[in-house]
């Protein structure tokens, strides 16, 4: 069946843009829970901001000026986000993940309510920049060249965040902070530098995410939460903290939704928590944590 | 949050059930409320509105609300001989908050005729409060045949369609063409009465559906393997059944992934109604959906209409404000000659209203509960700087589908 062969190549390729875009917006969900073990439920309302601003400055046709100029402005809002949600964090530092959800998932609301003010209920429509809105053919069938791009794009954040944290003396203090939070305190670094920037990054992550990945979601009311939770799957999948963990759970939901939606697309809704389900019975901490990486 | 306004939504219809109660005991004993004996109608009469005013179907909710208060306005703020004051309530995203939206317009708020309803599962959810309560109902958009077909009250009545309606009038006009079909809609209860709609007709004239997809509703973001399939599968053409936001990725992506050039696209028209159109651009041009509205209609009852809409709101009007206008005037004319304000006066009114020869639609007939009215195949073209549905063709008229 060279149909079923075509389809499996382009759902497979199409499982790996999927995929590394969830890893850019989990990757700093995954970091602060891991880190600072705050559970930031506002991550998919920055999500959301950021595909907004893609539509703002970019309309129905972005010229890689509005393009990259909301990539940029993403990450100015992202940063700000950040260092404000580390604040507000900050006194519960020492409460219970409960207390800390309560705050973010209000931060959330509120920000879902401004956008929805500000932009409206309307679904706003959100193209590639020229020259990626066209397709490419790949084994036979038409695929958009935007998401052969986010592939190359998704695979390069990735290599460059598995770089700083493996090789870099950041990466050493991102490592050594998942491991023990408190020993890092002890060692004389400033918990709070670490806990802003630490935010900063994830934020900053989440909202440039927001703007590549509005070609394909566009940017509409409750697009925040279905990407939270598709984050926070991918989260408990790979283990809090883990960069590899995240990549692998990544790339693992992105072809669920994909490949999986192709071949049992009757299971389709239940694919994605059946295969969480799965990994917390077998590794209840996720797929790459280690006997010593994870905190409770 | 939520919690806490359960609980007090709970409060509200707990006390309203005790006022709804006293007061239905004085009503019977006076007579009836809204004023004025039945041999000379005229008074007062209180409209409960049901919109979604939060959620994906708000902006449906916009449209409804603008379309009514511009026909009062235009009207002398009269229904018939009565003076309407409207009470809006939020219908929200389904019956689990729609129903205790008409529920409080019922019982808290006592109005005699209820308006609106985009939700099937709400529509069929408050039959039998409404048969209880012996109110009319005019559902102004939602969908589902069973309401005004198989579960039918003579309550309940509707201004705007069935689904098996507007796509049943597409299966008939593409089967002539001889092409083989790949249908797609949400597995819930919309699109499978819009699929089963489609194929029956489509079939019946001779066309082959080579295959059927059902994504998860609400659940699916991302159509690459449905897209994948439609060019694998060899049909020549696509039927889809969607609406606002997946109507806005399915149209997007099934551009960007190359088909729109090559397997034409149909739908059903809310594919391409209103906002989404927008959302939805340069992608949605080309693609032609059957409806029994569109703003580019050739008939002084629309020029009118749509003039006096794009004036006062600055946007287009939709098929659902012209479905809440139609409600508001079949309502006047029914009440001009019903005998009160009760359910079975409305109704029967409503019984023998004729042709409403003034509609933005065109003029259609009350089929039993549900308009027979002419379906039009629409394109999307580009017209200045915006896309609107142009009319190609007059599909003729048809009632609901049994």
């Amino acid at each position: 069946m060279p149909d079923w062969l075509d389809i499996g190549v382009v759902a497979v390729l199409n499982g790996l843009a999927i995929g590394l875009l969830l890893f850019v917006v989990a990757v700093g969900l995954s970091l602060v829970f891991g880190m600072l073990d705050v559970l930031n439920l506002a991550h998919g309302a920055l999500f959301l901001t950021g595909a907004y601003l893609a539509w703002s400055l970019g309309g129905e046709h972005p010229t890689w000026v509005s393009w990259l100029g909301a990539l940029a402005v993403a990450a100015v809002v992202g940063a700000v986000a950040g260092g404000g949600l580390s604040l507000l964090t900050e006194p519960l530092a020492r409460r219970s993940h409960l207390e800390q959800a309560l705050l973010t998932l209000g931060v959330a609301l509120v920000v879902a309510e401004l956008l929805s003010a500000v932009f409206g209920d309307d679904v706003r429509g959100v193209n590639p920049p020229p020259g990626l809105d066209g397709t490419v053919d790949v084994a036979g069938s038409a695929y958009p060249s935007y998401r052969l791009a986010l592939i190359g794009l998704g695979a390069a954040a990735a290599l460059a965040m598995h770089v700083v944290v493996e090789r870099t003396p950041l990466g050493a203090l991102v490592r050594a902070s998942v491991a023990d939070r408190d020993m890092v305190a002890a060692a004389g670094i400033d918990a709070r530098l670490v806990r802003a920037g630490v935010f900063v990054a994830g934020s900053m992550l989440a909202a440039t995410a927001g703007v590549l990945g509005s070609p394909i979601y566009n940017a509409r009311p409750g697009l925040d939460t279905t990407i939270l939770i598709l984050a926070l799957v991918v989260v408990v999948i790979g283990g809090l903290g883990s960069i590899r963990g995240a990549f692998a759970a990544a790339l693992l939901i992105g072809q669920i939704e994909s490949t999986g939606r192709a071949l049992l697309s009757d299971l389709a809704s239940f694919l994605l928590f059946g295969a969480l389900a799965i990994v917390l019975a077998v590794r209840p901490r996720g797929l790459f944590v280690t006997a010593n990486g994870g905190r409770s | 949050m939520a919690g806490s306004i359960n609980r007090r939504q709970l409060l509200a219809m707990l006390g309203a059930a005790g006022v709804g109660a006293v007061a239905g005991g004085c009503g019977s004993s006076v007579g009836g409320g809204g004023g004025g004996g039945p041999a000379t109608p005229g008074g007062a009469i209180k409209v409960g509105l049901v919109i979604p005013q939060a959620g994906v179907y708000a902006p449906l909710g916009v449209d409804m609300k603008n379309a009514w208060d511009l026909w009062l306005e235009r009207n002398q703020n009269k229904l018939g001989n009565y003076r309407v004051t409207t009470i809006a309530a939020d219908e929200g995203e389904g019956p689990q908050t729609g129903v205790p939206a008409v529920q409080k317009l019922l019982q808290s708020d006592q109005v005699d005729v209820l308006v609106g309803i985009v939700n099937s599962s709400t529509a069929l959810g408050v039959k039998d409060m409404v048969t209880e309560a012996k109110k009319l109902l005019m559902v102004s958009n939602a969908g589902a045949g069973a309401i005004t077909g198989k579960d039918r009250v003579p309550y309940i009545w509707r201004t705007s369609f069935t689904n098996a309606q507007v796509s049943s009038a597409m299966g008939t006009y593409l089967a002539g063409s001889g092409k083989t079909a790949y249908a797609i809609a949400p597995d819930y209860a919309a699109g499978a009465e819009a699929i089963g709609g489609f194929t029956a007709a489509f079939t019946a004239g001779g066309g082959r559906v080579v295959r059927e997809a059902k994504p998860a509703f609400g659940k699916t973001q991302d159509y690459q393997p449905f897209l994948s399939q439609i060019q694998a599968s060899g049909a020549q053409l696509t039927f889809c059944f969607f609406a606002g936001a997946e109507a806005v990725a399915f149209v997007k992506q099934y551009a960007q992934f190359g088909l729109s050039t090559r397997i034409p696209l149909y739908g059903s028209g809310f594919l391409t109604e209103g906002g989404v159109l927008t959302a939805q651009g340069d992608a949605a041009v080309g693609v032609q959906t059957t409806l029994h509205y569109s703003t580019e209609l050739d008939n002084a009852a629309n020029q009118a209409f749509r003039s006096a809409y794009q004036a006062k709101y600055n946007k287009p009007p939709t098929v659902y404000a012209v479905q809440t206008w139609d409600a508001a005037t079949v309502l006047n004319r029914a009440l001009r000659t019903a005998t009160g304000l009760q359910g079975e006066a409305i109704a029967a009114a409503l019984g023998s209203v004729g042709t409403i020869d003034d509609s933005p639609r065109g003029p259609w007939t009350f089929d039993g509960q549900s308009p027979k009215q002419t379906f039009y195949l629409r394109k999307v073209e580009k017209r200045g700087d915006g896309l609107v549905n142009a009319v190609v063709q007059d599909l003729g008229a048809s009632s609901q589908p049994t």
